[in-house]
């Protein structure tokens, strides 16, 4: 870790390691962006997010931005890792490779994240901010953030009062489109649910066996596709287990995933989730 | 002899580059150096200072022998130019380097000194040329505050040197990416055919800087960023974009096409540039000040800290396509980038959802950070379905070559002593220059704008995003 360090160095760091991946007589690897990475990562996130990161490079060649906000810390300064990673691709005999950045924001430095994120940007590509745990609406590093961003993701499971936030969402769709990964990982039982048409279309309840923000989720949804309110009947559980409308069970076709999986499908993803929106404005 | 040696250009640039020179053996065993400034100095404490610069900024390690090589040949005078007395140390210092190492009166004059400073220099020099060997006076920007000066000052240096004789230096040439783009434009068979109005859409060229003034208020309230950086820097990259190929790359060949891409900007009206100042605001995190609490500036200065512009070039490759620049200080980062717009696709088959990520191609020179060159292009996301987003063609210098970038003094340094002024600014070049940019200030005399529009760390006023809104375009970035 490269203590109290400036943009500059993170720059001449990545160019001396760029420069050494390419060994004398061979062509030089490829580096490789379809977009920057940001993601806003408090401590308590820190060691999820290194994981998912580990598994995601290889599968979305980008520059990622770490940035681990630490305002209480004494110091006022930016602490910076930089790696470059390279990988074997099928069909290519040169390796293709990534960059990752890791940035410790010290005390006062937390606060104004995207004057530090913003020089670091790959030009004229997408960003993507991943912002893990609540979403401290109103506060100016997640708007300044997500002002930078061209789609934010969240995972709505990870917020300690996801019906509250829910409700304030809609002022960020307003700005940058926002994923979801719960609502991703309720999608085989959003299609389970929808097969159970007609007999749906009168339904006045539905229990779920899961998480709260998934429950909730399911619940708004089917409300807003249907077009009037429907009673949420919550079991908290790890993982959605069971979905009940009216008493019938949904059968939903899972396939585990793992966070990198999740992570990396909502990347692929660009316009906006009409039916998300809808379903979350219902909050408001 | 360098002018202005205690200065931090010596000391950041010259000395650095001059030490890279010797480090590759490209200088001759017989050069020497005569710094000249006002302080109080003795040959060792020069001595001192080089070395000490040379070691904090040389893009080299640092090697006894080498230093020791062109340390032997160093020479110190402290003079006042406007004091004719002074000279005298200078003409013992020359004779002295001819005798010791037999330069055989060959002289470069580096004036890396304040633009008051030049006509005075220029005029002792002219007065006592040596008699044998070749002179060439290297002038630094700004030449000139204006046209009328600038003009004035073309005239008091070529009463005593011929044009052949003067290197007018904008740094930003010798930049190895500015002149690869005389080769990725000419040496190339793909982009000429579609380098024009037909195929571009617009040009944007970005100089951005996060840096505030650096303790160089008294320059910088005289010139603001219209003459630090758009009357020189910007201009010379409009006109290399805009330029038709020349016929040879002989120094006269390639300034006569960029004076007639120069000749040929149109005048832009006060509703096409938009100037601003710098608020309090946040760079890397960091709280910094706003422009008027800077040390030294005046706490209701009108000085501009940002210039953007549309620009056309009239003539028959690009009539009609607009040329936005912009250039800033405490913008969010530090970039200067050559984007080359062109047309979308004129009717994409995809359906809707598909074609909402379908932007248009944009090649991106970039001429620092990451030196290289982008291509974006639209490409099919693997999978079912058709979604499709922007990918890059990069090619970077870093990667592509094994071999560090010259700083861009080295290049132009070794070019003067070699008499090639071809990556230097010709006299009507800067005339040209001048007369744009007059044109641009005229209007500020008559208004006076709410300053500070932007806060530091922001890509600019609002007014810089309407410029282009208006055409229904927006700058690159965020």
């Amino acid at each position: 870790m490269l203590e109290n360090v400036t943009i500059r160095d993170v720059e001449r760091e990545l160019n001396g390691l760029r420069d050494a991946s390419t060994e004398p007589g061979q062509p030089p690897r490829l580096r490789t962006s379809v977009m920057t990475h940001v993601a806003w990562v408090p401590e308590r996130w820190a060691e999820a997010a290194h994981g998912v990161m580990a598994e995601l490079g290889e599968r979305h060649p980008s520059r990622v931005i770490l940035l681990f906000p630490l305002p209480d810390d004494p110091r006022d300064g930016i602490d910076a890792e930089v790696d470059y990673r390279c990988f074997v691709r099928g069909g290519l005999e040169r390796e293709v490779c990534s960059e990752v950045i890791s940035l410790r924001l010290c005390g006062s430095r937390a606060r104004a994240p995207a004057s530090i994120v913003q020089p670091l940007l790959v030009s004229d590509l997408p960003v993507f901010l991943r912002w893990r745990g609540d979403l401290p609406f109103g506060s100016d590093e997640l708007w300044q953030l997500a002002d930078v961003a061209d789609r934010l993701v969240v995972d709505s499971r990870e917020w300690a009062e996801p019906e509250q936030a829910f409700a304030r969402l809609p002022e960020l769709c307003g700005r940058v489109h926002v994923s979801d990964i719960a609502w991703a990982r309720i999608r085989p039982w959003r299609e389970a649910v929808a097969a159970m048409w007609p007999a749906v279309a009168e339904a006045g309840a539905i229990r779920v066996a899961g998480p709260k923000a998934e429950g909730l989720l399911l619940c708004r949804w089917l409300g807003t596709r249907l077009g009037r309110e429907l009673q949420l009947e919550h079991e908290p559980a790890g993982e959605v287990e069971l979905v009940e409308v009216d008493g019938r069970p949904a059968v939903a076709r899972l396939e585990p995933k793992s966070p990198a999986d999740l992570l990396s499908d909502q990347l692929e993803i660009f316009g906006r989730d009409q039916i998300y929106e809808e379903t979350v404005r219902s909050f408001s | 002899m360098i002018f202005g040696a205690s200065g931090d250009l010596t000391q950041r640039k010259l000395f650095p580059a001059l030490y890279a020179l010797a480090y590759r053996n490209l200088l001759p065993p017989q050069f020497g150096v005569v710094g000249v400034a006002r302080s109080d100095m003795t040959l060792d404490e020069f001595r001192e200072r080089m070395q000490a610069a040379v070691e904090e900024h040389a893009r080299d390690e640092f090697r006894e022998n080498v230093w020791e090589q062109l340390a032997d040949g160093l020479r110190y005078v402290r003079a006042d130019l406007a004091d004719a007395e002074d000279d005298e140390g200078i003409v013992a210092a020359l004779n002295d380097l001819d005798a010791a190492r037999g330069t055989g009166g060959n002289r470069v004059y580096y004036l890396a000194v304040p633009p008051s400073a030049i006509e005075p220099i220029v005029l002792q020099l002219g007065r006592r040329r040596a008699t044998g060997g070749w002179t060439r006076v290297i002038v630094e920007k700004p030449f000139g505050h204006d046209l009328e000066s600038a003009r004035q000052l073309n005239e008091v240096v070529r009463s005593y040197f011929d044009e052949s004789e003067i290197f007018r230096i904008d740094h930003y040439l010798g930049k190895e990416t500015v002149q690869n783009m005389l080769v990725l434009r000419f040496g190339n068979g793909i982009f000429e055919p579609i380098w024009n109005r037909q195929f571009v859409d617009h040009v944007q060229i970005t100089v951005s800087e996060s840096l505030g003034i650096e303790g160089r208020a008294s320059f910088y309230e005289q010139a603001g960023a219209i003459r630090d950086i758009v009357q020189n820097h910007m201009l010379q990259l409009v006109a290399l974009t805009a330029m038709e190929p020349p016929i040879d790359f002989d120094a006269d060949s390639v300034r006569n096409e960029k004076v007639k891409v120069l000749r040929a900007v149109h005048t832009p009206g006060p509703k096409h540039v938009v100037r601003g100042q710098y608020g309090p605001g946040y760079i890397e995190g960091d709280e910094v000040p706003g422009y008027r609490e800077e040390p030294g500036v005046t706490p209701d200065s009108m000085t501009e800290t940002y210039v953007a512009a549309k620009l056309y070039v009239d003539n028959w490759r690009w009539a009609d396509t607009p040329f936005y620049i912009r250039t800033g200080k405490r913008l969010p980062r530090r970039e200067t980038t050559i984007a080359i717009q062109f047309k979308r696709a004129p009717h994409p088959p995809f359906e809707l959802d598909a074609g909402e990520e379908l932007r248009p191609n944009v090649l991106l020179v970039h001429v620092q950070p990451d030196e290289g060159v982008s291509l974006a292009i639209s490409a099919k996301v693997p999978g079912q379905g058709m979604t499709i987003r922007p990918v890059h063609m990069d090619f970077l210098y870093g990667g592509a070559f094994r071999v560090g970038l010259p700083e861009a003094y080295e290049r132009l340094i070794l070019d003067c002593m070699l008499g090639d002024a071809t990556l230097f600014t010709r006299a009507d070049e800067v005339e040209e220059q001048w007369a744009i940019v007059d044109a641009m200030v005229a209007p500020w005399k008559r208004d006076r704008p709410h300053f500070p529009n932007y806060a530091a760390g922001t890509w600019a006023p609002a007014a810089a995003d309407e410029l282009l809104q208006r055409d229904g375009r927006s700058w690159r970035g965020r």
